[in-house]
């Protein structure tokens, strides 16, 4: 790099107990750059810009913006010195508009008359300048996800930020959105600004960026410019020498065999499905389906489409109001939760700290969760604790969750190995049909990977899935068929291999009904 | 070799044991310490005040005996609290459940005086127990139905039951040469066997102690104290896994009432033969504590109710013997508990 780098990241250290997040992390960024941050999940990447942000203190380090030797100890300091930072859960008040949210937390110039304006004339002036198309009137919870993201960069751009970091900003975005994103990126650069994009997915840094750094267990692995980077080598760098790339899901390229025959009998079958939301409104509208035996289907849709109401409707966690389920035949709707999974369902749901585990007991009781009536675990109602425990012992070493052991408190656990957890526990139950709501969430890349692998030979014998997912490759790789959701009706349903990512991206926003 | 790994097992064991026991040990000696200075500044004789509290128990087999007899109320009220606590519902109606399980034992003995105990003592501790749980019925049942907290309904219980105590001992059967709000006597066939006349012992202890067991048995081993734990620790994902939540909270408080129901008829049949108004003494309030002290472990329960049942027989020797108040010893109680839980908290702080 002939320039001098805009900031400076130096043997950056960040430890979280025992675990090290972050082991003496080194990262330049220029000017006008597009930075991509590439790692699977635990890599370290929103840690280290987190740091940069201010909102954790590094163990040792050094950051130097512009040159200089800076202190970063909070957000308003990392704005000062001209780092914004838009996260992955946007802190925003539905109720208000977008300007309002925009200048919240911002002096204002005409306090305490709340004049707003000059407000809205800036922010209209930046939006027309980056592309970043709002409606500065708009409340902001009627808005689309992608639009909500474009309020979240905006509030960083009126604060005269010039260096962006993104953290994983396409998430819930659909493909035409995230163009219109990488736009805007393109135009900020354009205009002189810096722009750190964090993710997990090649295919978008080799898309927008201009230059690439590979973190791997909070280890710095390479840094290069795109053009200079070969496809091979950064995802080895992602995933290090655990994954063999040729026999890899995620990174051969390889596609499914076709889908698998349907002349049998579906393994379930909804027909106008309805299931009432929050407020009495339809959270589901008239929902009909099939899943083969062998098939997976994917659901696809911006979160908040209906996603997690359908899936609690079919195990009646939450009741429906019209409809019709049959699950290998039998009528299940209006049957009790446990006996729909004690019938050859498994069930991973989508929030795993409310609803998939236990913090205040042990890892073997998360474990036995939903299995705690059947046998070796129980005989007569009365427990087996050796049979549970030499379980539970198993499941820990096939599924590499992370516990001291199966009488460790599942407090214990990070994101990661609970989601691990749940994942042993629905795919060692041994049910005809898995339902999972963003399955590999929160896992790294070889974890991904194994359990891939699991759903496949799940499917290679004849045993059914549904995947809702927030991430469209994941259902892209995995699926047999997608359906998309859109306000809780389904906008239409594509198969193998007529996938189209820019089809799915219009059904998943409305842009067309039934295509 | 093998003699090393035992040893360095053991040595693990005891290790593991003193860190569990050195917050509780702490505790304690942390709550005396301030009550001490306390009574110090009343100008009162503290080494003895403390000797009083801790030993009148061990002194004297009156004692002793005084201080079992107040640890089988204790326990189960304390039992009749964790047990729906463990599903993370909250029964403060044991005073109430207490007094109706008293009362329709001394009914069954009032009525069917002539009965003989194989078949009267049993009649009344069932009629105890059924009236606890039913008792429990309507604040089980609002809850299960409409979602009416517990806490409330079970607390407006106990106001009920009082009149019903009264209405009992004044009105049904009262017993017009007692000075105190009393029935007559129940039959002797109701009345629990003695494991010692002089001084007096019932065998309620023993049958206390056999649900103390069984309630430790019932939530490590069973499939259904392990659904309730599971319900505490997270009731949505219980649910979101096929447990029954509601119908467990339902069940749980059920149970609650049940024991505490018992220990009335347990006080009815082994200590007063009668009904008393003013039976429930303060159980209640000293079952809780005894059940938050002991943090839902169902081993330790016994041991802290009968801890709990030495400072009790000792704050009546303290105001008996020094003139010290009583409510002392139920300030040493409280601060035991808080420091009992801020002990979690500096543990999660480290």
């Amino acid at each position: 790099m002939a320039q001098p780098a805009l900031v400076e990241l130096k043997g950056i250290q960040k430890s979280f107990g025992q675990v090290v997040a972050l082991g003496g992390v080194d990262l330049g960024l220029a000017p006008r750059e597009i930075h991509g941050l590439l790692g699977g999940n635990g890599a370290g990447k929103t840690t280290l810009m987190n740091v940069l942000y201010g909102l954790y203190r590094p163990d040792a380090g050094e950051i130097r913006v512009r040159g200089r030797p800076v202190e970063i100890g909070s957000p308003s300091d990392a704005i000062t010195h001209g780092i914004g930072m838009v996260h992955q859960h946007f802190l925003q008040i539905g109720d208000f508009s977008v300007t309002q949210n925009i200048v919240l937390g911002t002096a204002l110039r005409e306090f305490p008359v709340l004049r707003l304006d000059a407000a809205r004339r800036r922010i209209a002036e930046l939006s027309g300048r980056f592309g970043l198309e709002v409606d500065p009137k708009a409340s902001v919870e009627e808005l689309p996800m992608g639009v909500r993201q474009r309020v979240e960069i905006l509030k960083a751009l009126y604060r005269g930020v010039d260096i962006l970091i993104l953290d994983e900003p396409t998430t819930n975005l659909t493909p035409q959105e995230v163009d219109r994103l990488f736009d805007s990126l393109r135009a900020m650069v354009d205009q002189g600004m810096s722009v750190v994009f964090i993710t997990h997915k090649l295919r978008e840094v080799m898309k927008v960026c201009d230059r690439v750094s590979v973190l791997r267990d909070g280890q710095h692995i390479l840094t290069a410019p795109i053009g200079e980077a070969d496809e091979g080598t950064l995802v080895a760098g992602m995933v290090g020498e655990q994954v063999d790339l040729r026999e890899s899901l995620l990174f051969s390229g390889t596609d499914l065999e076709s889908a698998p025959a349907t002349d049998e009998s579906p393994c379930l079958e909804v027909t106008g499905l309805s299931v009432p939301g929050e407020g009495g409104v339809l959270a589901v509208q008239e929902a009909s389906f099939q899943v083969w035996p062998g098939e997976i289907l994917g659901f696809a849709g911006v979160a908040g489409n209906g996603q997690r109401e359908l899936v609690e409707a079919l195990l009646n966690i939450r009741e429906a109001a019209a409809g019709r389920v049959l699950l290998a035949g039998e009528d299940i709707r209006g049957w009790s939760t446990n006996a729909i999974l004690s019938h050859g369902v498994a069930y991973i749901p989508e929030d795993r700290v409310s609803d998939g585990y236990l913090p205040t007991v042990t890892v073997a009781h998360n474990l036995i969760l939903g299995s705690q009536r059947s046998q070796p675990y129980a005989r007569r109602g009365v427990l087996a604790w050796d049979h549970i425990h030499r379980g539970a012992a198993g499941l820990i070493e096939t599924y590499n969750i992370q516990t001291q052991g199966p009488g460790d408190l599942a407090a214990y656990l990070s994101g990661g190995n609970v989601q691990r957890l749940m994942i042993a526990r629905a795919f060692s139950g041994g049910g005809q049909l898995l339902l999972a709501h963003n399955l590999t969430s929160g896992l790294d890349i070889p974890s991904v990977e194994s359990v891939y692998d699991r759903l496949l030979a799940r499917r290679a014998a004849g045993l059914s899935a549904v995947l809702l997912s927030d991430d469209l490759d994941e259902l892209l790789l995995l699926c047999d068929r997608i359906a998309v959701l859109y306000r809780g009706s389904i906008a239409g349903t594509l198969k193998r291999p007529d996938f189209d990512r820019y089809q799915l991206g219009r059904l998943m926003s409305g842009a067309i009904a039934h295509g | 070799m093998a003699d090393q790994a035992v040893t360095l097992q053991a040595g693990a064991g005891v290790r593991q044991l003193r860190d569990r026991l050195l917050p509780y040990l702490i505790a304690v000696a942390a709550a005396f310490a301030v009550v001490g200075v306390v009574i110090g500044v009343m100008g009162f004789n503290v080494p003895r005040a403390f000797t009083t509290i801790l030993f009148t128990s061990f002194r004297s087999p009156n004692g002793l005996a005084q201080t079992l007899s107040k640890f089988v109320p204790l326990l189960l009220q304390a039992l009749a609290f964790t047990l729906p606590l463990a599903a993370g519902k909250f029964n403060i109606g044991g005073e109430g459940q207490l007094i109706v399980g008293g009362t329709a034992a001394a009914a069954v003995g009032i009525l069917f005086p002539d009965l003989p105990q194989p078949v009267l003592l049993p009649l009344a501790l069932l009629a105890g127990m059924i009236a606890g749980a039913l008792w429990m019925l309507g604040p089980a049942w609002l809850l299960y139905r409409f979602r009416i907290n517990e806490i409330l309904t079970t607390v407006l219980m106990n106001f009920v039951a009082f009149e019903l105590i009264n209405f009992a001992s004044t009105e049904i059967w009262p017993d017009p040469a007692a000075g105190h709000p009393t029935t007559v006597p129940i039959g002797a066939g109701a009345h629990m066997p003695m494991l010692l006349q002089q001084p007096p012992l019932h065998s309620g202890l023993l049958l206390a102690l056999l649900i103390a067991a069984g309630a430790y048995f019932f939530m490590g081993r069973t499939t259904f104290g392990y659904e309730l734990v599971v319900t505490g620790a997270n009731p949505r994902a219980a649910r979101v896994h096929g447990i029954n939540v509601r119908a467990l909270f339902f069940a749980s408080l059920l149970v609650g009432g049940v024991l505490a129901g018992l220990s009335g008829a347990i006080e009815v049949t082994g200590n007063y033969h009668r009904l008393i108004e003013g039976l429930q003494s303060n159980f209640l309030l000293l079952g809780i504590i005894i059940g938050l002290i002991a943090r839902g472990n169902h081993l330790a329960l016994p041991f802290v109710a009968f801890f709990i049942a030495v400072l009790d027989v000792g704050a009546s020797a303290l105001q008996r013997t020094l003139a010290i108040p009583s409510e002392m010893v139920f300030i040493v109680m409280g601060l035991i508990l808080i420091f009992v839980l801020l002990s979690d908290v500096i543990q999660r702080r480290r």
